[in-house]
């Protein structure tokens, strides 16, 4: 006999497949007609009920206030089995059937299991993120740690050692790195450098080691993520850092060593970018990235280090492209920005190009506009769709002079029209990729002004947040329309947007949501709490969606915004209303902190 | 006390004996049990049994984890289309238990509580045949019909209204969940469900 409910998901999932098959056997199913009080305040349960059908509410003893609402898959009340009694009151909503493990089964069961006797006992927030660490479980190496296992400790060379004593050393040691200790300052020196300075370069035997060695050194700290020092070897484009602890250089993690417990090739992509020698090779490094994506999401891997990692190989791809089409002259010569969510970090999938160009000189125009055509179809290679809405440097509303940029945020500030207001809010986000970054500067300058404070601009501005209501009934649980939800328009938009109008009206200069909340949390615009709030429920829909995007394959998965409710595990739905509410609440502040009321 | 004799020559016409004798006890408690079997055809005669699922009810509460749910060691030719039907197929069966096995740990459950079930009568011939041919006796418990309940509370309500009589029509109008339908154990949850709305809500 099958049940009829999902127990391959948290908490029950802690459990053993023993014990799972033991709790199968012990499942009685009770049958309630709608308004029937389940438990009564103070009574205690014969046992933990979990929804098959039907939807229960928890309220206070008269009925009036309600708590919450339960449904499919839905567990209560675990107080009342192991604390003295039920502190609220159950009654079905509809006709509902339910699961009854009874409490000594129950109890046996936290027994043997030491995880769901934790899941039990301890907060939500915990619970939460025993669900995120077993959602990671499935990869070591993501929840590997810089540790003994992977470095090697150091050796030491003083600032006089000669080049051929460094070279022995090296054979000796089998190290291809050696640090170099000179008073306070330690350097490094590698079999590359010493190759370079010698074979290549003018240095000989006799030379002192600290004539080559370079005394940057890039460190991880003991105890981080494996991932983050994979993370920073492929910003650096390094292949070995320094790891310290508590200050102290402790030893070398070098990247041979962890690539051979790696597996999913994030940095092998890396390099295929960098070594592309055309845009051909270019578009095959594009295609493993969605690979990737895959990958580290079934690993379970951060959403915060998967969109890093991937906006990091998303902006090496394009500037790549960018070097093989510009001449050099020209490279120098423009600024392309990346906007939206490009600009912001935050696209995991490929969802459209939106981008721009600035000009130093007018008289380049001519010149670049063929690049730019070359440069657009390279995106539309590497698989992202083109804008619906044209905002592409391939059109001439995209194209302009710093001065041209400047006048143009002007006219969209003066105007306050809807559309030049979001068109306003796409550039905002832009971050420049290639070219000459200083082009962009004082462009960016142009709307960080103090005069935006309190004004009309800045209102309106913020008003696009509110124009989609919050999915939730009016009893405060999830509103889909025929099982679906768009999470985009329900729960992204108006907290990006939000938090975009906020940094807008502040002059904060991150681009990304998640910085731009520390930065609010810094100015004291919004207190710790919700912060931590704003963004815990950012990460929760970015993450939710991801899933269901991969889940659903097929040519864009990235363009799919609709959650399929139904498809959520029971802790998710769960959260997923938590993280409604959130955003419900932060649209309130919204509009008392802009005066939106009156728009 | 009848002489051996009679006992042997009108079999099954008299109440149960020794390890079974309670059944023929009037029923105190608060239980009923819910049965299902699924024969090899659906024929009172010559159906054979495959598989049986008995629950007990209590008040709203179906004690599933008590649940019996037995597969029939058995090599009955089936129809094929009564495979579609039950899905027991033979290679199923050869791992069940015997059937003997199968019919005293069924009376043991059911005592002498009263059996349910969605036509019942089949189920009360098929068993009864079983019954009389191992222990010489058939089921003393009482019955109950759950389509008869349903027609009753229905007629009350609508004398004249039309009524369809199949096992999903009811199911669907008590808007009750089909479980697994036609394995025996998924009938039996659908049946108790049916029975607890229909005297209960």
């Amino acid at each position: 006999m099958t049940l009829q409910i999902n127990l391959h998901q948290p908490p029950f999932s802690f459990l053993s497949e023993d014990q799972l098959a033991w709790l199968t056997q012990r499942l009685d199913l009770v049958f309630f007609p709608a308004g029937a009080v389940i438990l009564r305040k103070g009574q205690s349960a014969p046992g933990v009920y979990i929804i098959y059908k039907g939807v229960v509410e928890e309220t206070d003893e008269t009925g009036e206030h309600v708590f919450t609402q339960y449904g499919k898959e839905d567990i209560f009340d675990v107080r009342a089995v192991l604390e003295s009694g039920c502190k609220h009151q159950y009654r079905a909503l509809e006709e509902t059937l339910c699961y009854l493990l009874k409490a000594k089964d129950f109890i046996e069961l936290l027994n043997e299991s030491r995880d769901l006797s934790i899941f039990f006992n301890t907060d939500l927030g915990t619970q939460q993120s025993m669900v995120e660490q077993q959602d990671q479980s499935v990869s070591e190496f993501i929840l590997s740690r810089v540790d003994d296992d992977v470095i090697r400790p150091a050796v030491y060379v003083s600032p006089q050692t000669n080049l051929s004593r460094v070279a022995s050393l090296m054979f000796e040691k089998k190290h291809d790195a050696l640090l170099v200790r000179d008073g306070e300052r330690v350097g490094i020196v590698t079999g590359t450098d010493l190759l370079k300075s010698t074979l290549l370069g003018d240095k000989t035997k006799q030379t002192r080691v600290e004539d080559i060695a370079q005394f940057n050194l890039i460190h991880v700290n003991y105890g981080d993520f494996l991932f983050n020092a994979l993370l920073k070897m492929t910003q650096h484009k390094i292949e070995r850092v320094v790891v310290k602890r508590d200050g102290e250089i402790v030893g070398l993690l070098e990247l041979m060593d962890m690539l051979s417990t790696f597996s999913t090739h994030s940095h092998i992509i890396a390099m295929r970018i960098e070594q592309a020698k055309s845009l051909k090779d270019l578009v095959s490094a594009s295609r493993r990235l969605e690979n990737l994506v895959a990958t580290m999401n079934n690993q379970g891997v951060k959403m915060i280090a998967l969109q890093e990692l991937i906006t990091t190989l998303n902006r090496r791809l394009i500037h790549r492209a960018f070097e093989l089409i510009f001449p050099e002259r020209l490279r120098r010569a423009v600024c392309i920005l990346v906007l939206g969510s490009e600009g912001r970090g935050e696209q995991i999938l490929k969802t459209d190009q939106d981008n721009a160009i600035i000009l130093e000189n007018e008289h380049d125009r001519e010149a670049v506009l063929p690049l730019l055509q070359q440069l657009h179809q390279a995106l539309l290679d590497f698989g992202y769709p083109p804008c619906p809405g044209g905002v592409m440097f391939i059109n001439d509303s995209w194209i302009d002079t710093i001065d041209g940029w400047k006048a143009r945020v002007r006219r969209w500030l003066d105007s306050g029209k809807p559309e030049a207001m979001m068109n306003m809010a796409i550039f905002m986000d832009a971050e420049p990729v290639c070219g000459s970054p200083h082009l962009f500067h004082p462009i960016k300058a142009s709307w960080q002004l103090e005069s935006l404070r309190a004004s009309i601009v800045s209102a309106r501005f913020a008003k696009p947040a509110l124009q989609f209501e919050t999915p939730l009934t009016i009893l405060g649980n999830i509103r889909e329309d025929h099982g679906k939800l768009d999470i985009k328009k329900g729960g992204i938009f108006p907290l990006v947007h939000g938090v975009r109008a906020l940094a807008f009206e502040q002059a904060i200069d991150d681009c990304n949501t998640l910085e731009r909340i520390d930065r609010l949390q810094e100015k004291g615009l919004v207190d710790a709490e919700t912060a931590q709030g704003l963004k815990d429920a950012l990460i929760f829909f970015w993450r939710i969606r991801l899933r269901q995007q991969l889940e659903r394959g097929g040519d864009n998965p990235g363009l799919s915004q609709q959650l399929d409710v139904k498809l959520l595990r029971s802790v998710d739905r769960n959260m997923l209303r938590h993280a409604l509410h959130r955003v419900k609440k932060f649209k309130q502040t919204l509009v008392s902190h802009f005066r939106l009321e009156n728009f | 006390m009848l002489p051996h004799w009679l006992r042997k020559h009108i079999p099954g016409q008299l109440p149960p004996e020794g390890r079974w004798r309670h059944m023929a006890e009037p029923y105190e408690g608060d239980e009923i049990v819910v049965l299902d079997c699924e024969t090899s055809i659906f024929d009172k005669k010559k159906g054979e049994l495959l598989s049986v699922a008995a629950v007990r009810v209590r008040g709203n509460e179906i004690l599933l984890a008590d649940a019996l749910d037995l597969t029939i060691r058995s090599d009955a030719v089936t129809d094929p289309n009564a495979v579609r039907v039950h899905y027991l197929r033979r290679e199923d069966r050869l791992n069940g238990v015997s059937l003997a096995e199968a019919i005293e740990k069924l009376l043991d459950f059911i005592g002498n509580r009263p059996i349910c079930g969605f036509y019942i009568e089949y189920d009360r011939a098929i068993l009864n045949r079983y019954i009389r041919q191992l222990h010489n006796f058939q089921l003393p418990n009482q019955f109950i019909e759950v389509s008869e309940i349903y027609v009753r509370k229905k007629r009350r309500l609508y004398p004249d209204l039309p009524l369809k009589l199949t096992f999903e029509a009811l199911a669907t109008d008590l808007n009750v969940p089909i479980i697994e339908r036609h394995t025996a154990i998924g009938d039996v949850i659908s049946t108790a469900l049916m029975h607890i709305k229909l005297t209960r809500f």
